[in-house]
């Protein structure tokens, strides 16, 4: 069974008669790590809304069409970490608990979960900080960390690794990947497409605010630093999208 | 027209925690494009603040030009540096993309004639009566940029500018660069995009425990895989084809690496 499905879906921000998202239909199921990739303003933020179902519920606007989501708990990860912040916690242990607390957890169960995810996020030495005084990439790896405090089946992150450093990058989708393999369906837009290229089971590619592709990233994805060499270069596609398989298209071409 | 930007024996923490950086000096000259990278909290962004005059220093000292930073305000900075801040949202606060980028200059008693040519320039023109926070956030992050811009600062100190970017936006960041850069302008950007550093930078500065830990040239560090491993980095991914396919020259950008396989008779895929 699909965790999210949209059929014949039409989302629309207040105030604007043109539609943000539209789309025939999309069914992703559990388990899946779907890559959303696309030009900036093609509509990836606003499919991550849709799919988590913070919009129009939380955002405004109107949804027409199907929209079905089997998530016990749904989360999102903001492209603005520092507008994810509850504002009230002192620590960041604080800030991390601050969802499963939400939920009446006993205590030793919260903290456990902060702990948890802290640690899965490498991020457990900024327990004691202030969220307020973070750096923009220990910021981004603490409102992930609260996420998944919450033990959410279904993460919706939107560029999550955006103002981390290469090593805290990485080792956030191979989290990402270790999640999905979990059982937890994940969506994550980006436009870093060789880093999510590694860890996807599946990308969509969005443009102008509908679904243009749809497959295993190999096949649907094109816009990395190496596939604008390749095509550069006069390479026919598909296109390498990393380097070993660009080196791999050289060593054929002899 | 640039200044030389020099900072001697920085120190600086907050509160009354340790120091978060110990001691750090370095020279930006007029032109120059350098790239200041490091591990996430390790201080990059304290130490742009520190030039924008936006923090000051427990010790040491900052010039830009002819300008001692600690005797001026962070208004009067703003005249020589324009400083671009990480989060784009804590800079944008007019309720049009021309607004918020003309108030710089406006204010700065600059006139707004260069506002459509940085809009222009930036590919904003069509956003041009639109509220920033109707954008996406990477876009309002490129509204900052202009607004930077705009000001015309013989400084450019520009805290991850591309990040989030797709590879079209990073281009429009790197061309504006470069047309500054060449005019004089002297730029420091702190980033973690090493293709965009690759592209942008001819020098690249490492911040690690509150020190610089290597300062290079940017071909020779991002060309060297041991070094940058160290750092917890890797090549960025034109100069790991150029490491990988043994290109001459160690070729660190796009095309630099597309010029030397222009020879390559390719096959189909298979």
């Amino acid at each position: 069974m699909s965790v999210i499905r949209l059929e014949r879906a039409v989302f629309r921000y207040a105030g604007r008669p043109e539609p943000a998202l539209t789309v025939e239909r999309l069914d992703v199921a559990r388990g899946e790590l779907v890559a959303v990739t696309g030009p900036i303003g093609s509509g990836c933020s606003t499919l991550l809304l849709v799919a988590s179902g913070y919009a129009p519920s939380i955002t405004g606007g109107t949804l027409e069409g199907e929209r079905r989501i089997e998530a016990r708990r749904p989360a999102l990860v903001f492209a603005t970490p520092w507008t994810q912040l509850t504002g009230i916690a002192h620590t960041v242990l604080a800030e991390v608990a601050f969802g499963p607390a939400s939920d009446g957890l006993p205590r030793e169960q919260v903290l456990a979960a902060a702990h948890a995810a802290l640690e899965r996020l490498g991020a457990h030495h900024l327990a004691s900080r202030d969220p307020a005084l973070l750096s923009g990439g220990e910021l981004q790896r603490v409102v992930v960390a609260a996420a998944l405090a919450q033990q959410p089946d279904l993460l919706v992150l939107d560029d999550p690794a955006a103002e981390l450093d290469p090593e805290a990058a990485d080792r956030l989708y191979d989290l990402l990947g270790d999640l999905a393999r979990e059982g937890r369906t994940v969506l994550v837009a980006t436009p870093d497409v060789a880093r999510a290229a590694h860890v996807a089971t599946r990308a969509l590619v969005l443009e102008r605010g509908r679904i243009v592709a749809d497959g295993v990233p190999a096949s649907v994805l094109s816009e990395t630093d190496v596939a604008r060499i390749a095509r550069a270069a006069g390479c026919p596609g598909p296109l390498p999208l990393d380097v070993a398989a660009l080196v791999a298209r050289v060593a054929e071409a002899g | 027209m640039g200044f030389d930007v020099a900072l001697r024996g920085l120190h600086f923490g907050y509160g009354s925690g340790p120091d978060v950086l110990r001691g750090v000096s370095l020279d930006v000259a007029a032109g120059q494009v350098a790239a200041l990278l490091g591990a996430n909290g390790v201080g990059k962004t304290t130490l742009t603040r520190l030039i924008a005059g936006l923090l000051r220093p427990r010790a040491g000292r900052i010039s830009v030009g002819d300008w001692d930073v600690a005797t001026k305000r962070p208004d009067e900075m703003a005249r020589r540096v324009g400083y671009a801040f990480q989060h784009a949202d804590q800079q944008l606060f007019a309720r049009t993309v021309r607004d918020d980028v003309a108030f710089g200059p406006r204010s700065l008693g600059l006139g707004e004639a260069g506002v459509a040519g940085v809009l222009e320039e930036l590919g904003l023109s069509a956003a041009a009566g639109t509220h920033p926070y109707d954008l996406p956030a990477p876009v309002r992050k490129l509204v900052t940029l202009a607004g930077v811009l705009a000001m015309d600062p013989g400084v450019l100190v520009l805290d991850e500018p591309t990040a989030g970017f797709d590879l079209a936006m990073r281009d429009l960041v790197v061309a504006a660069i470069a047309r500054r850069a060449a005019r004089g302008t002297s730029v420091l950007v702190v980033s973690h995009d090493l293709a965009f550093v690759a592209e942008v930078a001819g020098r690249v500065v490492v911040l690690r425990d509150g020190l610089i830990v290597a300062d290079e040239s940017a071909r020779r560090l991002l060309s060297h895989t041991a070094t940058l491993r160290a750092m917890g980095l890797r090549p960025p991914p034109a100069a790991a084809v150029g490491l990988a396919l043994n290109l001459a020259g160690e070729p660190v950008r796009v095309a630099e690496v597309v010029e030397r396989l222009r020879g390559v008779r390719w096959t189909p895929a298979p």
